[in-house]
């Protein structure tokens, strides 16, 4: 949709759940971890001591999992349509490391996009759920505890490298892009640079 | 200085935990099945009586439970045309490398004490449970708020002078406490062919003088937890920093070297 020179990207709803997923992921994050380092417990002493933040992990834990099922709508259709254009981004590297590098043009969803979407929001935020529940609902089941609280902390680790850069990469790696996020509108000159052949599926030439 | 480090580097290794450790001694074949220690036990932590039934057995209660930190097992051992009445007490074994310590998310909810006890603080426990998973004896327990409870080796007896309220109790000798080094060399000299807890999990606070396999007395013959905790621990746990560090400086370098993908707007405003 054109709004005047601006193409929106994001619908006010996305916008608005990719806040609450987001603000909630923080919020689990940096109380997680308070509980795994002794040295940063003092996280968890700002965030009321350790009873408030584990009931406060527990409750934003069932909101962070609803956000997560209601991206579905959002980008899943979208993610899992992998395209040559997506393998030629991979190739390339999506261009972030060589300038000379160009990857061709990208749908609405470039291949990083997807797969960031697909494997650690999806994939991993669903096996941190499931085992966060399976600790918060089953506590007196010695062995499936154990399996919970390790599948609990992979999906964690996966979560301190990825969240980051995918943090990076929407803000200060490619300017104009974090408006996706606050106005959902982009500039027609981004869109194109960005994902070229979804602006001109929006009739941008 | 140096001596100053290494003098720290001792205290906080496992090796200087055992040498100052304390514990008990504990001779099944010693035990006459007074359950004098579950009584000094529950009288002295002010642990009220738990209702049971008639099982058709003299054990009771059947399991540990939130306000019995420690248990007489009643074992009927069958061998040859000969029934062998065995009583064993149950209880935290004070592990050195002590699985409930490593997994608890919650600081100073289990701790160390002075003794090398594992000791806890019922107002820090979030009631997670995780120690109950990560103990390879199955021993902590939940009183009515979710709290952990478990024996403490009397750590609020220990500092004043006085011996683990238990084993004061015991007529017979069957629970003594002392020097752990000591009290392995006692089951040494009266014979014993097992003292159990010497090595396992780091060295065990509670040892058993054996005269037969562990198993025998209802004890795993080689007491492990779970190997993801180990996993956990080691790799897992500084992976999740050193991933939020690198990801972190390896974002920053880009930005500074490689540099953003600016779009041209050129003048299209
Ligand atoms: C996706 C983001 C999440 C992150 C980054 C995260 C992180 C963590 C971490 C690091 C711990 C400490 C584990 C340890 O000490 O080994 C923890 C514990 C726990 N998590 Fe999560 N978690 C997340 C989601 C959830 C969800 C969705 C739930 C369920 C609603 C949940 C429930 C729990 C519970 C019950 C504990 C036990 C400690 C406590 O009682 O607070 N978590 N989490
Ligand atoms: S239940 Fe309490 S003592 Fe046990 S691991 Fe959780 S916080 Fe620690
Ligand atoms: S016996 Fe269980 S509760 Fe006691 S120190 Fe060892 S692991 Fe912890
Ligand atoms: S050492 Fe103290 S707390 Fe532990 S079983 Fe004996 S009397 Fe109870």
């Amino acid at each position: 949709m054109m709004k005047g020179n601006l193409i929106e990207k994001t619908t006010a709803w996305e916008r608005f759940n990719h806040w609450v997923l987001a603000v909630s992921f923080l919020i689990l994050f940096f109380t997680g971890l308070g509980f795994l380092y002794q040295s940063l417990n003092w996280i968890n002493t700002i965030f009321g001591g350790n009873h408030l933040a584990s009931a406060i992990h527990k409750w934003t834990g069932l909101v962070f999992t609803l956000s997560l099922i209601l991206t579905l709508g959002s980008y899943f259709g979208e993610a899992i349509r992998f395209t040559s254009e997506d393998s030629k981004w991979i190739s390339s590297l999506g261009g972030y490391f060589s300038k000379e590098m160009e990857p061709p043009p990208q749908g609405k969803l470039n291949a990083g996009q997807k797969l960031f979407y697909l494997i650690v929001v999806v994939l991993f935020g669903a096996t941190s759920a499931f085992s966060g529940f399976i600790i918060w609902l089953f506590p007196d089941s010695r062995g499936l505890i154990l399996f919970a609280h390790f599948l609990h902390n992979i999906s964690y680790v996966v979560f301190a490298f990825a969240v980051p850069l995918h943090i990076y990469l929407g803000t200060a790696a490619n300017p104009g892009t974090f408006r996706v996020m606050t106005r959902g509108t982009v500039t027609a000159a981004w869109a194109k640079k960005h994902h070229g052949r979804w602006a001109k599926d929006m009739g941008i030439e | 200085m140096a001596l100053e480090t290494t003098e720290i580097k001792r205290r906080l290794s496992g090796v200087d935990v055992l040498t100052r450790k304390k514990g008990l001694l504990i001779s099944p074949e010693l035990c006459i099945g007074c359950r004098g220690c579950q009584t000094a036990c529950k009288e002295w932590n002010k642990l009220p009586g738990d209702r049971t039934s008639n099982r058709g057995t003299y054990e009771n209660p059947p399991d540990l439970t939130p306000n019995l930190y420690n248990k007489i097992r009643f074992l009927e051992v069958t061998g040859g045309d000969t029934v062998k009445w065995l009583f064993v007490s149950q209880r935290c074994m004070h592990c050195t490398d002590a699985g409930c310590m490593k997994v608890c998310p919650a600081p100073g909810a289990l701790y160390r004490t002075a003794e090398g006890a594992v000791a806890f603080d019922r107002n820090k426990c979030i009631g997670c449970r995780f120690c109950v998973a990560g103990c390879p004896f199955n021993i902590p327990r939940y009183d009515q708020e979710g709290r952990i409870a478990k024996c403490h080796l009397c750590s609020d007896r220990i500092p004043y002078g006085l011996q683990p309220a238990c084993a004061k109790t015991c007529p017979t000798g069957a629970i003594r406490y002392g020097d752990r080094e000591e009290l392995m060399g006692i089951a040494k000299e009266a014979g014993y062919k097992t003292v159990y807890g010497t090595t396992d999990l780091g060295g065990l606070g509670v040892l058993y003088a054996f005269r037969e396999r562990p198993s025998y007395y209802g004890l795993p013959d080689s007491p492990s937890f779970s190997p993801t905790i180990a996993l956990w621990k080691n790799i897992l746990k500084p992976l999740a920093l050193i991933g939020l560090g690198g990801a972190v400086a390896a974002a920053a370098a880009h930005y500074v070297t490689i540099g953003p993908k600016e779009v041209d707007e050129g003048g299209e405003e």
